[in-house]
């Protein structure tokens, strides 16, 4: 890829957050990672329109991923959304709360996900 | 109106959770704050209030434990005219004085189920009526809930609904207890003595020298700021670090302070603990081993027996013990009333009847 697209992953469990980062950047993604969701909100406010989508955890102490997301869609309407929401965690309550692009439910398809997402910002930069 | 308290601290959870407020106080979302009684969530209300695009509108504080469910319902939502016996004149509603700025619930968890309903429509849709009236407001509020419960226990034990949990927590923020952040303290003791030194000109109490400040730290705060806060007011009168520490509650360190001793993680357990967990640091082993023999079986072998040891399993097995007897002393005080005594036990009712259960709890045969 001539210019790598630049992905925002955010989840409060470690070993997710390194299995996504390690399928991104091996697929030629430019991938920065956040543990909850207002590390995930500094970066960006670091950052604004440098990443072009947010994969993100729903349930994350603090900022939780429908609150980043809220903020998303407000302050950076361009950035695309893709919350993932756990087993364990009611899905159907929570899901329901976020306004994601797309919503995926837990346990993930890497490849699934990354489709999504090239679907996502391709049509974009097309 | 007193300026309102700003948030004080100087321990690293403390600046974060001021770091927080400062960057979602304009998001206007949805906010729940957490921690033990006497934290400041109500401070941290206030600040995040007074950082908001709202901070010139009002804020507007309701508590959901204090008010029984129809009066809580008239206070949120107001009402018409003649809805009901005694509404002599329209009233308007936190929900209304409420728009366009700040409605701080507090002690959401002891909302009534019924209520909970309501107010999850209000916060999807912005609309609510006011008892009595067919008529829908529209309301902009910016809702902020604090509560000491564990929600998500709430939640499993059916007393509070999953969906209004997650409206409600968009953004959360845990403040520790006040024996987590020792270092906190000196400041709040400073601020606390500039605030009520004007109030007594001619009080002859001194600042805590270095090792009244010592013990100060170490000591484990159940009430957390309020119980230091009040501490602070008493020495305004006393003028006695002295009587101030025999007055505290639970203080069996004596003189002998050893604050590593208490600052370590085992000692931040829930409050009722501190008092059996510091006895039994002063008491001699076998004092020890009759408390521990409580919970388990010491009498095997060591490599079964530290199989059998879970610090999760006794503190489950130990408060259940003690919330028990607790459950039946105070059914007994009030005659097995068990609306009287969940008020009592400052549970919902609901909470009442799950614990009853769990612990086969039952009032005698009559």
């Amino acid at each position: 890829m001539a210019n790598p697209a630049r992905l925002l992953i955010v989840d409060d469990n470690e070993d997710i957050l390194s299995t996504f980062y390690e399928f991104f950047n091996s697929l030629g993604y430019e991938v920065k990672t956040a543990v909850d969701g207002f590390a995930a909100l500094k970066i960006l406010r670091d950052k604004p329109d440098y990443f072009q989508c947010l994969i993100t955890d729903l349930v994350m102490p603090n900022i939780s991923g429908v609150g980043l997301i809220s903020i998303v869609k407000k302050e950076y309407p361009d950035l695309k959304t893709i919350a993932m929401t756990g087993y364990g965690d009611h899905p159907g309550a929570l899901a329901s709360e976020a306004q994601a692009d797309i919503v995926i439910f837990k346990p993930v398809d890497l490849f699934k996900i990354e489709r999504k997402v090239a679907e996502l910002i391709g049509y974009k930069e097309d | 109106m007193t300026s309102p308290t700003p948030l004080i601290g100087v321990s690293s959870p403390m600046l974060k959770i001021k770091e927080l407020i400062n960057h979602v106080a304009q998001t206007c979302l949805n906010i729940l704050i957490t921690g033990e009684t006497g934290v400041g969530k109500g401070v941290v209300a206030r600040s995040l209030h007074a950082e908001s695009n709202r901070a010139q509108n009002n804020f507007v504080q309701i508590n959901c434990a204090a008010l029984p469910e129809t009066l809580l319902e008239s206070e949120l939502y107001g009402y018409e005219k003649g809805a009901f016996t005694g509404a002599h004149k329209k009233r308007y509603g936190k929900f209304l004085t409420a728009d366009k700025g700040v409605l701080f619930l507090d002690e959401i968890g002891d909302m009534p189920l019924s209520l909970q309903s309501k107010m999850l429509h209000v916060l999807q849709s912005g609309e609510f009526s006011p008892l009595g009236s067919d008529q829908d407001y529209k309301t902009d509020v910016w809702v902020i809930a604090a509560t000491n419960q564990c929600l998500e226990e709430n939640i499993k034990n059916k007393t509070f609904r999953e969906d209004l949990f997650y409206r409600l927590n968009i953004i959360k923020i845990d403040i520790p207890p006040l024996r987590e952040r020792p270092e906190d303290i000196p400041a709040l003791i400073e601020y606390y003595f500039k605030r009520y030194l004007p109030e007594h000109p001619n009080t002859k109490a001194l600042r805590p020298d270095s090792r009244t400040m010592e013990r100060l730290c170490s000591y484990h705060w159940p009430g957390n700021v309020r119980q230091l806060q009040n501490c602070i007011k008493k020495q305004m009168v006393l003028s006695s670090w002295d009587k101030i520490f025999e007055e505290l509650p639970n203080d069996a360190y004596g003189t002998e302070t050893s604050s590593s001793e208490i600052n370590s993680p085992g000692h931040s357990t829930g409050a009722a603990f501190h008092s059996s967990e510091h006895q039994l640091d002063n008491d001699p082993g076998n004092r020890r081993l009759s408390i521990i023999s409580e919970f388990v079986d010491l009498s095997t072998s060591s490599e079964k027996l530290f199989e059998d040891i879970s610090l999760k399993k006794i503190k489950k097995l130990a408060s259940d013990k003690v919330e028990k007897e607790v459950i039946i002393f105070v059914l007994e005080k009030v005659g097995w009333n068990r609306s009287k005594a969940a008020k009592i036990l400052k549970v919902s009712y609901k909470t009442l009847l799950y614990k009853m259960s769990e612990f086969d709890v039952n009032p005698p045969m009559s």
